[in-house]
C-alpha cells in the first residue's frame, strides 16, 4: 500500500515538473489607451515572448479616463493586474497602502537600487520613492505648455513669433483679439484651459503669486488669500459671465486643436500631442502652422513656475506571485530600454539620463521648450486626499465662472471645506 | 420556488445584508488593515454633511419633477397611443426605442445637444427668434436640473407607456361600449372607466419609476464628466459612487446606499398602502 502511494506521489511531482513550465506564467497588463504606444508595445510583447518563450503578456487598454477606476475595483476585489500604471496622484495611495511591489533591481538588469536611480534626472523618482523603497520606473514624465496655431494668429494681425502670451494678463487680452463669438456663443475660443485637471495646471498659477494650497506642515489648507482671491478673479473674468473666453462645459480645446477647424487658436497640452496631430490631421501637422511657448506667468508673479508636472509609473501588484513580480519587472525593463521609439514614435519623454542628452531628445521638435519649462516647473502635489482636493478646486473655478459665486465666497468655502477634510 | 429563493438571495438579500455589514465600519478600499468598527458612526457623520443633505435635495427635485412628468405624460400618450388603431404598433415602437439605448449612449448624444454651439441652443433661438443666446443647458445650476430630467424623461416615457398601452387594452371592451351606451364621451369614458380601472398599472408604473428615479446616475455622471458643476446634480446615487470609489470611504458608500435603500422601501410601502384600499374588479 505504501509503495503504492510512493509510486503515485512520484507521478504526480514527475507530471508536475513537466506540465507547470508548460503552462508558463502569464502576466496581465493594463495601461490606458494611445493608438501610438499600443504599436510599439505590441511589439516589444513580441520580441519579449521570443526571447522568453515561457512568459505570456496579456496587455489590455482602457480609456484614459475610466482606468483608475477600474483598477481600484479590480484592487478592491483583490484581482488586480500583475502591471499596471496611472498618473501619478492616482499611483500614490497604492504606494502608501502596500498595494505594489518594491522594485526588483536584479530582475530589472541593474546592479543595485542606487545604479537605477543613477539612470535617471535627479529628482524624477521621488514621487515613488517611499520609506526607502522605489515603487515604479516611469512610462513618462510629462508637462503642458501651450500650443497655438500661427494662422489665426496673423488672421487678426498678430505675429504669433513675437505677439504670443508671456503672461495671463496678456493671455486675456490676446484671447479677446482671437475669440470669435456669435452672441453669447464662443465660435472660437483664443484659449481655454484644460479643466478639470486642476492640481496640475491652476495651482501652479496660486503658486506663481506665492499661495500655495498647503501649508509647509501639511496641516492647513489654502495659503495666501491674495494670491488665491488674485486667481479665482481671472477665472471669473475669463468665464462666461465676465469677458466670456471660455468654459468647461466647451468641448475640451485640447481635442479640438488637431482639427484645425476654427474652433481653438491655443490650448494646452503636452509633448505627446505633436504625433496625436500627425495622427488626426497630417496636413495640419506638416503645415508648419502650429507653435509651442512656454507656460504664462502672472505679470506681478513672485515665483517663475512653470505648469506642474506628472508622470505615469508602470507599477507591479503587490499581491503577484514572487515569480510574476520578478517577470513583471523583467519585462518593465524592457519597454523602457526604447526610450528613443517612446519619444519619436509616441512623443513620451522618460526621464533617463541616456535619453535626455541623446541626439533624438535634442532635435526633436520643441523639446526644448517643453525642457526649460519642466526646470522650472515642480511635480504635481502627492496627498491621499489628491482627489477630494482636484474636486475642491473644480467647485470653486465652477462656482466663480457659472454660479455668480464672489471669488471671496468660494475661497470661504474651499478653505472650509479642505480643512474639514484634512481634520478628518 | 427554491432556484428563485436562492437567487434573489444571493444576488439582492446578500449585497443589501453586506451593504449593512459594510456601512458599519471604518474601511478604505485600498487598505490591507481590518475594517475599524465605528457603530452608526458613518450615519451620524452623513446626518451632518451638508454635502449628503445637498445630494438629498438634488435626489428629491430630480424625482420629483421627472416622476410627475412621467407618469403624466406616458398615461397621456398611452391613451392617446391606445385611440389610434392603425398607427399604434408604429408609434409605440417610436416612444420605445429610447428606453433600449444605453443610459450613457443617451446622455452623451444629449450633451452634443446641450453644447453652447450644439442643437439646444440652435433649436430653442430658431423658435424664440434670439439668435447667439447660450441658454447654458450645463452651466446654470436649474438649466442643469431641467437638462438632467429631459434625457431621463426622454429615455423613459415610452417605456412606462407601452406600460399604461398594456393596462388599456387589458379592460374588456364591453365595459367601454356600455358606457358609450350610456351616453358618455370618449373623455368621460376614459374619465370614469379606463382610468378607475388602470389603478393597478398606475401603481405599477409609479413605482417603477419613482424607485428609477431615485437610482439615477449615468446621467449626471456623464454631464459632470462634460465640464457641468456637480453641486445642483450631485444625487445620492452619484455621491455613493463619489464616496466609494473617489474618496475611497467604502463604509460610508455603503451606509448611503443603505439610506436610499431605506428610502425606496419607504415610498414604495406607501405607495401600495396607498393604493390597496381600493383593488380593481372588472366583474
Amino acid at each position: 500500500m505504501r509503495r503504492r502511494w510512493l509510486a503515485f506521489i512520484g507521478v504526480a511531482v514527475l507530471v508536475g515538473a513537466v506540465v507547470v513550465p508548460a503552462l508558463g506564467v502569464e502576466l496581465v497588463f493594463w495601461t490606458h489607451e494611445d493608438p501610438n504606444r499600443t504599436a510599439i508595445e505590441n511589439q516589444y510583447i513580441e520580441e519579449f515572448q521570443k526571447m522568453y518563450p515561457e512568459v505570456t503578456i496579456r496587455r489590455v487598454t482602457y480609456p484614459s479616463g475610466d482606468i483608475a477606476q477600474i483598477i481600484l475595483t479590480a484592487f478592491a476585489a483583490h484581482q488586480g493586474p500583475d502591471i499596471f500604471n496611472m498618473e501619478t496622484e492616482d499611483e500614490y495611495p497604492y504606494i502608501i497602502n502596500r498595494r505594489v511591489a518594491p522594485m526588483d533591481p536584479a530582475a530589472a538588469g541593474y546592479a543595485n537600487l542606487q545604479a537605477v536611480y543613477d539612470a535617471y534626472q535627479a529628482g524624477t523618482l521621488d514621487a515613488v520613492t517611499y520609506e526607502g523603497k522605489l515603487y515604479g520606473l516611469p512610462m513618462e514624465l510629462t508637462n503642458w505648455c501651450i500650443f497655438l496655431n500661427t494662422k489665426y494668429f496673423r488672421e487678426v494681425g498678430l505675429n504669433p513669433g513675437t505677439d504670443y502670451p508671456r503672461t495671463w494678463e496678456e493671455m486675456m487680452a490676446v484671447s479677446e483679439l482671437l475669440v470669435i463669438r456669435e452672441g453669447d456663443i464662443l465660435q472660437r475660443r483664443g484659449f481655454d484651459f484644460r479643466y478639470p485637471y486642476y492640481l496640475i495646471f491652476l495651482l501652479p498659477m496660486v503658486e506663481q503669486l506665492g499661495g500655495s494650497f498647503l501649508s509647509e506642515d501639511g496641516k492647513t489648507a489654502v495659503i495666501n488669500d491674495a494670491a488665491w482671491l488674485q486667481v479665482l478673479g481671472f477665472f471669473q473674468e475669463w468665464g462666461p459671465n465676465g469677458k466670456n473666453l471660455g468654459s468647461p462645459t466647451y468641448t475640451n480645446a485640447r481635442k479640438l486643436f488637431n482639427k484645425d477647424n476654427n474652433s481653438v487658436a491655443m490650448c494646452l497640452t503636452g509633448l505627446y500631442q505633436i504625433d496625436r496631430i500627425r495622427a488626426d490631421n497630417l496636413a495640419f501637422y506638416e503645415s508648419n502652422e502650429w507653435m509651442i511657448v512656454p507656460f504664462p506667468v502672472f505679470e506681478n508673479a513672485v515665483n517663475n513656475y512653470g505648469c506642474n508636472y506628472y508622470g505615469h509609473y508602470y507599477m507591479v501588484n503587490a499581491e503577484s506571485a514572487s515569480e510574476k513580480q520578478q517577470w513583471a519587472w523583467k519585462f518593465i525593463a524592457f519597454m523602457l530600454s526604447h526610450g528613443e521609439d517612446y519619444l519619436l514614435k509616441c512623443g513620451l519623454i522618460q526621464p533617463t539620463n541616456a535619453l535626455l542628452s541623446s541626439e533624438a531628445y535634442e532635435t526633436f521638435p520643441y523639446a526644448d521648450v517643453f525642457a526649460a519649462d519642466m526646470a522650472r516647473s515642480k511635480m504635481v502635489m502627492l496627498h491621499e486626499y489628491n482627489p477630494q482636493f482636484d474636486d475642491l478646486l473644480r467647485e470653486a473655478i465652477e462656482s466663480v465662472m457659472l454660479a455668480g459665486v464672489t471669488p471671496e465666497q468660494a475661497l470661504a468655502t474651499l478653505r472650509q471645506k479642505a480643512n474639514e477634510l484634512l481634520q478628518e | 420556488m427554491l432556484p428563485a429563493l436562492v437567487f434573489f438571495g444571493l444576488f439582492s438579500f446578500y449585497p443589501i445584508v453586506n451593504a449593512f455589514y459594510t456601512s458599519l465600519f471604518k474601511q478604505k478600499l485600498l487598505s490591507l488593515a481590518p475594517p475599524e468598527y465605528i457603530g452608526f458612526g458613518n450615519y451620524i457623520y452623513l446626518l451632518h454633511s451638508s454635502t449628503f443633505w445637498n445630494s438629498v435635495r438634488a435626489t428629491a427635485i430630480f424625482t420629483v419633477c421627472t416622476f410627475v412628468l412621467l407618469v403624466g405624460v406616458s398615461l397621456l400618450l398611452a391613451a392617446f397611443i391606445a385611440s389610434r388603431k392603425r398607427i399604434q404598433s408604429v408609434l409605440q415602437m417610436a416612444y420605445f426605442s429610447p428606453a433600449v439605448v444605453s443610459s450613457v449612449v443617451a446622455a452623451a448624444v444629449w450633451m452634443l445637444i446641450f453644447d453652447p454651439r450644439g442643437l439646444g441652443n440652435q433649436a430653442i433661438n430658431a423658435v424664440l427668434r434670439t439668435p447667439g443666446v447660450d441658454h447654458k443647458w450645463l452651466a446654470s445650476a436649474t438649466m442643469l436640473q431641467i437638462s438632467t430630467i429631459l434625457v431621463y424623461f426622454w429615455k423613459y416615457v415610452g417605456y412606462f407607456t407601452i406600460i399604461f398601452i398594456a393596462g388599456l387594452t387589458s379592460i374588456p371592451t364591453t365595459l367601454h361600449e356600455a358606457a358609450r351606451i350610456d351616453g358618455a364621451g370618449a373623455w368621460k369614458d376614459f374619465w370614469y372607466v379606463s382610468f378607475p380601472l388602470l389603478k393597478p398599472t398606475l401603481v405599477l408604473v409609479s413605482v417603477m419609476s419613482m424607485i428609477q428615479c431615485l437610482r439615477t446616475f449615468s446621467t449626471q455622471y456623464v454631464f459632470t464628466q462634460a465640464g457641468a458643476p456637480r453641486g445642483p446634480i450631485d444625487v445620492i446615487a452619484f455621491g455613493i459612487y463619489n464616496t466609494a470609489i473617489r474618496d475611497h470611504q467604502i463604509g460610508r458608500a455603503s451606509a448611503m446606499s443603505v439610506i436610499l435603500f431605506c428610502l425606496m422601501l419607504v415610498l414604495s410601502w406607501m405607495q401600495f398602502r396607498v393604493s390597496r384600499s381600493d383593488d380593481v374588479s372588472y366583474l
